[in-house]
């Protein structure tokens, strides 16, 4: 693998990684500035958690175009930070549901999105352990 | 059912389709082909009529609970397509078909909350 090829030129799995956080950033800023700016305060806890879940979205896809281009540090820790969110978050869902009034982006795991969120960062950690060799074409 | 929601239900199905066909091709490791771009763009025209019907039933008086959740699903179904292809310009590999498949599948999602929102 060569450090000096731009992530982008390679193709891989990593590709569809990269939509989908794109396509979850997108998604999860847009509800949570929504929810933050029209009715923060009926469920505040559940929309700082979507802010938070959005901010993870941005930092994973700057993380696997990294891994990508060779240096997987940064998406090694990101993607456990998500994983650990997305399950801290879904476990207080259903354990605190007061917190939980209206439903934030991580809300059961991420079931308002199919459970896509959970199994984000899993796909992502295969593919850091054994997809990116075979990914690098 | 209004022509709206008609027009709803076919851009879910059609795409539907599309990420079936480009998930097929990321399976058999194919080169992506240029008909898939085709398919593509079509679910694209689709989207942008139903943006447009949405629209037109939106100024004809129907008010939908959240204007600004309503008018950000319009965009993100007009945009993400061309987004998809344009990032995938130029690489022809199976992977780019698995970008197309994941761009299909959210635009079909989002049509079928344009239609729950609007």
């Amino acid at each position: 693998m060569t450090e000096t090829a731009p992530a982008t030129t390679r193709s891989g799995p990593h590709l569809v990684l990269l939509t989908v956080y794109a396509i979850f950033a997108l998604a999860a800023g847009a509800r949570s500035l929504v929810q933050v700016f029209t009715h923060f305060d009926e469920a505040p806890i559940a929309y700082l958690l979507s802010v938070v879940a959005a901010a993870t979205y941005v930092a994973g896809w700057f993380a696997i175009r990294r891994a990508a281009a060779g240096s997987a540090g940064f998406a090694k820790i990101m993607l456990w930070v998500e994983l650990a969110g997305v399950i801290v978050v879904g476990v207080l869902s259903l354990a605190v549901p007061s917190w939980f009034p209206d439903d934030s982006v991580w809300s059961k795991f991420g079931s308002g999105y199919g459970f896509v969120p959970a199994l984000l960062p899993i796909l992502g950690l295969l593919w850091l352990w054994r997809g990116r060799p075979e990914g690098a074409r | 059912m209004d022509a709206v929601t008609l027009i709803g239900f076919i851009v879910a199905g059609y795409a539907a389709f599309v990420t079936i066909a480009a998930a097929i091709g990321v399976v058999l490791k194919a080169p992506r082909p240029t008909w898939l771009d085709q398919v593509a763009w079509m679910l694209e025209i689709l989207a942008v009529v139903l943006a447009i019907g949405a629209l037109a039933a939106w100024s004809g008086g129907r008010k939908p609970e959240s204007l600004s959740t309503f008018l950000g699903y319009l965009g993100a179904l007009v945009c993400l397509m061309p987004l998809a292809l344009q990032t995938m310009r130029g690489d022809r590999s199976t992977w780019s078909s698995g970008v197309i498949a994941a761009a299909a599948l959210a635009t079909g999602v989002v049509a079928v909350r344009v239609m729950m929102v609007r």
